[in-house]
């Protein structure tokens, strides 16, 4: 299998040749993979050198923690890439945005109403977690749609709070 | 004289006072909430008595929940570790009316310097210099402070009465964005202390944050411990701290040291407790507050001074002199704290909960941990999001800049993301190293991002990681799809599968 790994906007190909190697373009390499106990830790030994590293699968992108830096990466195999080149770019700007608690907490105060108009910045929530308040503010301007949450409510991880337009 | 120890407390701090008791033969009390059913605390102590439901104020500040289990087990002394009730001298005072001992100072004292501003009168009349600011104590209303603030100047720094860790604090630029900060300000207070009362301090800016370690004995003996640099912050929440600080001689840390000394027999102190100071370019030095408890930060002066502070602690509350005089107490190499956060670097430090399902604590020469969690254990939303402290002791700065490096990556804490890459960073930054920061470095002149600059060889093995990674993936769907080809039994595969998706 074949697959073009971004990083950072550099690409490189990666095939997977057998179970223990990999060719980079024309390099090719023996690697030993494992997982540590199955753990998202993940030991690597390629051509005998010897790595660590936490590899965590985001919404889109996987993350790689590696010697105390974060890694962004993208990952297409061969085929994806070309039905996305056949289908052209194109994502849609706007829409609606929907404020998710970005951890578990509780809902200090509500600073916005159903339709009101907001700007870039502007503090709409406050959430506070782990006794610290957070103030999460409008990504752009727009009016907020729905308030799902009120004042002194739990929410969950994730929970959608309120909507923007 | 008592025999059983209370502790009021949870997590690393209450581990650590539970070791000093089991030191000294001294029986312990843990108390727990319904989050912490499992927490080492509870597993460590001799006897462990359930507060009540998670939240801090239905537990861990249930102060008449509290004294009854002392009463009931029969504990006669209370360690409040940090936070919690260790500031309340209403608590102190209940635990004297129990004829129970409260390890730590005196109501009075904890009175006297837990209001910000009554406690800048009392060493202002001591002779120790402060920050200029509020002299008036009390209620000030927003109308007040926003006549008085001019007189102070810009920028000033809006701080609780009743405070401490950065709550409630607010720096203000002009009089135009200061009541905005001021509402924020009396909100935040409120919330974690329950009182929303405010005072103003002028911002001494490019200050570092040095505090000195006191101890005091019945029999009116005080000294210090020397100094700790708390520059390293971020948001007033400290990150990390090291003892001794490099911007201090040998001469300077003798004239803090004794002001320090003053500072505290200005409130006839008892115990350990932590004087903070700002100390600005030209190392003029300001009294901040006393902090009249045992510090997040105290094992970095035990590494370099080889004082047990919790056991001195003890000592001090069963009326016995202190271990040490002055003149004991020498500062040997240097010591870093790394406090691990449950938090995210790369996601605006935003906090993150979850369970521990991966943990290698690292050791070898020098390191210490002091953590509260393990392997299996839950971080929920309802305390402190640090999760431990790794400190570390080398023969000089250099050498424990690079123990330290050591250990970081030795750590691996799988279940939640930590700020472990945040110190990585920190460690390979040369303005660190130089000893050239002070409280807004973190802020302003750090970034996750521009540290290091991008090792080529190391972005393509971390694009291999993710790569082989994916395509094990990729593979395993593909095994789940084709069902008939499966190449093991029936049972095998479900297991598999299960474990896949716990």
């Amino acid at each position: 299998m074949r697959y073009v790994t971004t990083v950072d906007d550099k690409e490189f190909e990666i095939e997977i040749v057998d179970d223990h190697h990999i060719r980079i373009g024309e390099r090719l390499l023996t690697v030993d993979f494992e997982t540590v106990g199955g753990q998202p830790v993940f030991s690597l030994i390629l051509d005998g050198k010897s790595y660590e590293s936490f590899v965590y699968q985001g919404d889109e992108d996987w993350e790689v923690l590696l010697r105390g830096r974060q890694f962004q990466v993208k990952i297409e195999d061969e085929r994806e890439k070309r039905l996305k080149a056949a289908a052209g770019g194109g994502v849609s700007e706007g829409g609606e945005f929907h404020l998710k608690a970005p951890m578990p907490g509780l809902v200090v105060s509500v600073l916005v109403e159903e339709g009101q108009s907001v700007t870039k910045g502007q503090v709409m929530l406050i959430l506070e977690s782990m006794k610290m308040q957070n103030e999460l503010k409008a990504p752009r301007d727009g009016v907020i749609g729905r308030v799902r949450v009120k004042a002194g409510e739990s929410v969950e991880q994730k929970q959608a709070m309120l909507s923007l337009h | 004289m008592f025999n059983k120890v209370l502790i009021a407390n949870r997590g690393e701090i209450a581990v650590r006072i539970i070791r000093a008791c089991r030191e000294l033969g001294l029986e312990t009390v843990a108390v727990f909430s319904e989050a912490d059913r499992s927490a080492l605390h509870v597993r460590y102590a001799d006897e462990a008595y359930l507060l009540g439901p998670a939240p801090s104020r239905e537990s861990y500040l249930r102060a008449d929940k509290i004294l009854e289990i002392a009463r009931k087990s029969g504990a006669d002394a209370i360690h409040p570790g940090y936070g919690f009730l260790a500031e309340r001298e209403d608590f102190a005072a209940k635990c004297a009316d129990m004829g129970i001992t409260f390890i730590g100072p005196k109501p009075s004292s904890i009175a006297a310097m837990g209001d910000k501003g009554k406690a800048r009168a009392t060493v202002i009349k001591a002779g120790v210099p402060v920050v200029p600011g509020t002299e008036d104590v009390g209620n000030m209303t927003n109308d007040d402070l926003l006549r008085i603030a001019p007189t102070i100047g810009f920028p000033l720094l809006i701080k609780a009465t009743a405070g401490g860790g950065g709550k409630g604090m607010r720096e203000v630029r002009s009089i135009e964005e200061m009541p905005t900060l001021l509402a924020s300000a009396r909100r935040e207070a409120e919330s974690a202390f329950g009182d929303g009362n405010v005072y103003l301090e002028k911002l001494v800016e490019g200050a570092r944050h040095i505090e000195f370690q006191i101890m005091a004995d019945s029999q009116g003996n005080v000294i210090h411990l020397g100094e700790r640099e708390c520059s390293i912050q971020r948001r007033h929440q400290k990150l990390l701290e090291e003892s001794p600080s490099s911007f201090i001689d040998d001469e300077l840390r003798e004239k803090m040291g004794s002001v320090a000394v003053k500072s505290a027999q200005a409130v006839d102190y008892v115990n350990a407790g932590t004087i903070e100071f700002l100390v600005d370019k030209d190392r003029n030095f300001y009294f901040l507050e006393m902090n009249t408890r045992l510090q997040v930060e105290h094992p970095i002066t035990e590494m370099v001074t080889g004082v047990d502070i919790v056991a001195e602690q003890l000592r001090i509350a069963r009326g016995r002199q202190m271990s040490y005089t002055q003149e004991q107490i020498q500062m040997k190499g240097h010591a870093i704290e790394c406090r691990v956060n449950a938090e995210d670097p790369f996601n605006g430090f935003m906090p993150s909960t979850g369970r521990i399902t991966h943990s290698i604590l690292p050791t070898g020469p020098g390191v210490r941990v002091d953590t509260g969690v393990y392997l299996g254990f839950e971080i929920t939303p309802f305390y402190d999001p640090m999760i431990a402290k790794l400190i570390v002791w080398g023969e000089t700065r250099a050498q424990a800049i690079l123990r330290m490096r050591r250990a970081l990556e030795e750590y691996r804490i799988v279940g939640v993301r930590t700020n472990i890459p945040f110190h990585q960073t920190l460690m390979d930054s040369h303005r660190f190293m130089g000893g050239q920061f002070d409280t807004r470095f973190v802020e302003e002149r750090f970034s996750m991002e521009t540290a290091s600059e991008t090792d080529p060889a190391q972005a393509e093995i971390a694009a291999i990681l993710a790569t082989l990674v994916a395509h094990q993936q990729n593979e395993r769907s593909a095994h789940i799809v084709r069902r008939n080809e499966r190449d093991t039994s029936n049972w095998k595969w479900v297991g598999r599968w299960e474990r896949m998706h716990r």
